[in-house]
């Protein structure tokens, strides 16, 4: 699994979404109010009120039956412009994919990642373009041929115009999209080796916090980097106090399967820094721990199955077994063996043993280890070796879900990635004409899929090079990005204006919208797991209906002022 | 503007569209049924090798594709590649290895793409892992994608020579040599039921066999007038003949345990039954290995030893063979500089290819003596492993003394690793039968020159000797 699911901030996003809005909607109405006062004189306030009024009627008097008949008329117009006609393409793809995807070597997980990322990758690249053509061309055709003439001087609005059409392209993507999924589920169920068809399931997985200790047992926040390009994985030594520490909190008897088995996955990976025994993979052991009473509870040795995964079940009874790597004595041998929830999942907030109270974390301020928390810490036999891992290499497995019900998820996913490019293309199409509005919308798109990581390093100054102007110099004059440039007015100048350049793009990139979030879903469902609704159905939903409202009223607001005979 | 109507211009378009065609009818006319053509461009392709079915085999899918992207075929492969890297940094193999496929639909005649990506799945990507079933499995995606590639590609001597190289080098001498050789004949994977995987090892060979194979092939496809690029041509054209001699060392090396395990096949048997098989496959290998040296010595000597090659040597344009002799360069050069100058010539290159050190190497080991040798060590070995020291200290004492035997006929052998090797283990066998019994060993012993200088490596021979004790 290459990818750390990070938990969405609802709340947070909510509130800073709020003060956004609320803050632009300050400052357009001060500045409309301003530059009719400043245009118009006395007479300014009354012309603005009355504008004020009309917009909150048009927004009061909003017709679901206009609506709706709007809607149906677009759904229409993009079926008689043969929108429908991208099946064709689609079902050619899919008649030939069969050729591209060569895998059936491949042991069955690789299989399924595979057929699955392609069949969700193939219905969204085809089903963007599509919706964005669709929702680009609408308004602007309409203009151009007049037809939107004969809807305005019906009683219906600009507003419900603006939502006709995002409604309507969205019932024809939408219907599209369900065709599509309908297919290409099928065409996994099908096309998929038998073998791997079992490995069509949903995964349900309880993440930990993960941290790290040395080879001297002090505590960090990584590992050892073992000279991968990617530093997604931290190793630990093996044979020396190094571990990798696991917090899992809100532990309970519900995370027991069945048979009252603890569920443990991992995907580590090994590292050898010599040979040694190559007829056995490497060898980890993991250590329960209850960080409340600071027992400690090895289990048995197992061997790492590298890039496929290892289930552990853990029993709710744990025989005694003493901890490899530990030089002293078990200190039992005989007696009761420990219960799984009872003895190793804390039941009080863990204390400090001198001052008796609560450890906190001293970043947030919460406790550290609250009631209900489990620590489990693998650590890596063999020495001389290296085991690597990375925070979501080591979960709780609970009972899996169907692969339908990621499936429909992940869709969902696409549904909301569609709605956006709608919303945008829509919006942006009130304003300029067809091909602007298309370029502009495939633009924010791209920009908003590829290129967000790259504006995060460059608004946070963390691009090296510089901005536009420096960049460009240092071309000039084959000048490395970690040479100093030279001290003086021609260099503060540039710099003063790369960094108002950069003010701007900070604005382009908080504008723009992240579509990682959309792709969330199909990382989730591609690795086999279920689509989490909390980390990539939420954020959809949520990033759709966050450009929703703003843009329906940018839209309408547009629209309102436009010029309908000015093609 | 103009003034011509919309159907005139539409006329005129049409006539230009007509009177363009023309030109490239008759350019592009495309061979009848007896191969003939007026064409200038088929006529061309033909002669210059250069049609898709000339190249080697058709891919409709990746004609389709490149097709489909009309202009964009380069901005995709580009893409695709950078896609690769990254799925490769970010250990996604799945994604990599569909990327792949991907690519060479694109690039279908780019020899380059197919080497990279070979080397990539069966050295990078194969390392990455850690369990030998797996790294084995990258092993062989490394060398089906190769030769899909030659598939492609027929004329290409360097995309056969590679292959040969997974074959020869990657199985037979990486570190995992021992578990890729035994997987080469017996696959890990279930579905192939114990036996070789026969998309990989069609004819239940030995590696260092088929790679002999892909690099005959190479030398076929070469000799044809499609140059390699890789080496020197007197290096490119060994391949064959020095994977004989892997073989017939390989054989040496491992075949014993090899062979053995191949018998047993998993079978419980009696210690008496062990017996008797261990001298079967004793016998049966020791007769092998014999013949497969003198294989090589008349591979290195009279088919490769004598091809003839064009080199520039100093400025001079030479025609040497490697197993040219004094008579031969007398007769040859016409004057003394030019004798000298071959004489040189010879040398040069014979060092260059370690040649008389693989000549003599095979010579001695095809003799009865050092057959002998090899196989008492075997014995040695497991007489000590039985505890029976007298008879182990025999053998023993035997191999050593046939050994020094060898090594003073053919001296230049003392740096052969794998000669001395057996020479040292014979002496620790020796040494520690004393031991064990309780005795202390003779000071003057055969070998004692080489065992006293190698003092420096001791500790290295100990541990190879250590490891012949590990269960195989």
């Amino acid at each position: 699994m290459d990818f750390d699911p990070q938990a969405f901030d609802f709340l947070e996003a909510a509130k800073s979404w709020a003060l956004v809005c609320g803050a632009s909607t300050a400052i357009i109405v001060a500045v409309s109010l301003f530059y009719s006062v400043v245009t118009r004189g006395s007479g300014g306030f009354s012309a603005w009120g009355s504008e004020v009024l009309g917009i909150l009627s048009d927004l009061f008097s909003l017709s679901p039956r206009r609506v709706l008949a709007l809607t149906q008329l677009t759904f229409r117009e993009a079926v008689r412009r043969r929108a429908l006609l991208v099946f064709v393409v689609f079902a050619v793809l899919f008649m030939f994919a069969g050729w591209f995807l060569s895998a059936s070597t491949l042991a069955p997980e690789f299989q399924v990642k595979v057929y699955v990322t392609f069949v969700l990758r193939a219905i969204s690249w085809l089903i963007l373009p599509l919706v964005l053509l669709l929702a680009c061309w609408g308004l602007p055709e309409d203009i151009r041929q007049r037809s939107l003439h004969t809807v305005v001087t019906k009683p219906a609005r600009r507003l419900e115009i603006v939502l006709g059409r995002m409604f309507g392209f969205a019932c024809v993507g939408t219907l599209v999209l369900v065709v599509m999924a309908g297919v290409g589920w099928g065409w996994i169920r099908r096309q998929l080796p038998e073998v791997a068809q079992k490995q069509l399931t949903c995964r349900q997985p309880v993440f930990g916090d993960l941290t790290f200790r040395d080879r001297e047992g002090n505590q960090t926040t990584a590992g050892i980097n073992v000279g991968d390009v990617w530093e997604f994985y931290s190793y630990i030594e093996g044979a020396t106090k190094a571990r990798a520490v696991w917090k899992f909190t809100g532990i309970d008897a519900s995370v027991l399967d069945s048979e009252g088995n603890l569920r443990l996955e991992n995907r580590f990976q090994a590292f050898r820094s010599y040979k040694g025994d190559m007829r056995r993979s490497l060898y980890y052991q993991l250590v329960l721990v209850n960080p409340e009473t600071g027992l400690r509870v090895p289990t048995s040795l197992k061997t790492v199955n590298e890039f496929r995964g290892r289930t552990d079940l853990i029993p709710r009874t744990l025989p005694r077994i003493a901890e490899a790597t530990t030089t002293e004595e078990a200190e039992e041998t005989g007696g009761k063996p420990y219960d799984l929830i009872e003895d190793l999942v804390s039941k009080q907030p863990a204390v400090d043993p001198e001052t008796k109270k609560p450890l906190v974390d001293p970043t947030t301020n919460e406790l550290l280890y609250p009631a209900g928390t489990l620590i489990v810490e693998a650590l890596c036999i063999d020495p001389g070796q290296y085991l690597g891992m990375a925070r979501p290499h080591l979960f709780i497995r609970m009972p899996d879900r169907s692969f339908e019900e990621g499936y429909v998820k992940a869709v969902v996913g696409i549904e909301m990635m569609l709605l956006l490019v709608i919303i945008l293309g829509v919006t942006v199409s009130t304003f300029v004409k067809g091909p602007v509005a298309t370029l502009l919308t495939f633009c924010i798109v791209v920009i908003g899929q590829t290129a967000r990581e790259f504006m995060q390093r460059l608004v946070n100054n963390q691009e090296q090079g510089g901005g536009v102007l420096e960049s460009i110099y240092r071309l000039l004059y084959h000048m490395n990005p970690t040479t100093e440039l030279p001290a003086g007015q021609a260099t503060n100048v540039m710099r003063f204006v790369d960094g108002t350049l950069v003010d701007l793009m900070w604005l382009v990139f908080n504008i723009i919208p992240d579509f990682s979030f959309f792709n969330r879903a199909l990382a989730f469902l591609a690795n086999g797991f279920d689509v989490s609704f909390d980390n990539a159905v939420l954020p959809g939903v949520a990033i759709m209906l966050a450009y929703f409202f703003p843009c329906v009223l940018l839209g309408y607001l547009c629209l309102r002022s436009r010029e309908l005979e000015a093609k | 503007m103009n003034q011509f109507t919309s159907q005139q211009r539409k006329l005129v378009y049409l006539g230009g569209m007509l009177l363009l065609l023309i030109p490239i009818i008759f350019l592009g006319l495309p061979l009848d049924r007896k191969g003939r053509t007026s064409g200038q461009i088929a006529k061309l392709r033909q002669e210059l090798d250069l049609g898709e079915s000339d190249l080697g085999d058709i891919d409709p899918s990746g004609a389709a594709m490149n097709l489909v992207l009309l202009g964009l075929r380069g901005v995709a492969a580009n893409i695709l590649w950078v896609q690769a890297d990254e799925q490769k940094s970010h250990k996604d193999w799945a994604a990599m290895r569909a990327t792949t496929e991907s690519i060479i639909r694109l690039q279908p005649h780019y020899t380059k793409v197919w080497e990279y990506n070979g080397w990539n799945l069966a050295y990078n990507v194969s390392v990455e892992w850690d369990a030998v079933p797996d790294r084995y499995f990258w092993v062989k995606e490394g060398g089906k994608f190769l030769q899909k590639g030659v598939n492609r590609n027929r004329n290409s001597s360097e995309l056969l020579w590679h292959s040969g190289r997974i074959y020869g080098s990657k199985i037979g001498i990486s570190d995992e040599a021992r578990f890729f050789r035994k997987f080469f004949r017996v696959d890990p994977d279930p579905k192939f039921n114990g036996g070789p995987d026969p998309e990989w090892n069609e004819r239940d060979d030995d590696n260092y066999i088929v790679a002999k194979d892909w690099y005959t092939r190479a030398n076929d496809v070469e000799a044809q007038g499609n140059r390699e690029r890789i080496m020197d041509r007197t290096i490119f054209r060994s391949y064959p003949a020095r994977s004989q001699l892997d073989y017939a060392s390989a054989l040496q090396k491992f075949g014993f345990n090899e062979e053995y395990d191949r018998q047993v096949a998993g079978r419980t048997l009696s210690e008496a039954e062990q017996e008797v098989l261990q001298v079967e496959v004793r016998q049966k290998l020791q007769n092998q290995t014999q013949v497969a040296w003198k294989d090589g010595f008349e591979e290195w000597t009279q088919k490769y030893g004598q091809e003839l090659f064009n080199v520039d040597w100093r400025g001079n344009l030479v025609t040497i063979r490697l197993e040219m002799g004094e008579e031969e360069i007398k007769d040859a050069g016409k004057t003394p500089d030019e004798r000298g100058l071959l004489r040189a010539a010879v040398l040069a290159y014979q060092n260059m290819q370690n040649y008389r050190y693989w000549r003599t190497r095979a010579l001695c080991e095809a003799e009865p003596e050092t057959a002998e040798a090899h196989w008492l060590l075997f014995a040695a070995l497991e007489e000590y492993r039985k505890q029976n020291l007298d008879t182990a200290r025999e053998h023993a004492i035997r191999v050593m003394t046939l050994l020094e035997g060898i090594f003073k006929k053919y001296p230049e052998l003392e740096v052969e690793e794998d000669l001395v090797e057996d020479g040292m283990t014979a002496i620790f066998i020796w040494q520690y039968a004393y031991k064990l019994s309780g005795e202390r060993h003779p000071t003057d012993f055969p070998l004692k020159a080489i065992y006293d200088s190698r003092q420096e490596q001791l500790v290295e021979y100990q541990r190879l000797f250590n490891r012949r004790f590990l269960p195989y």
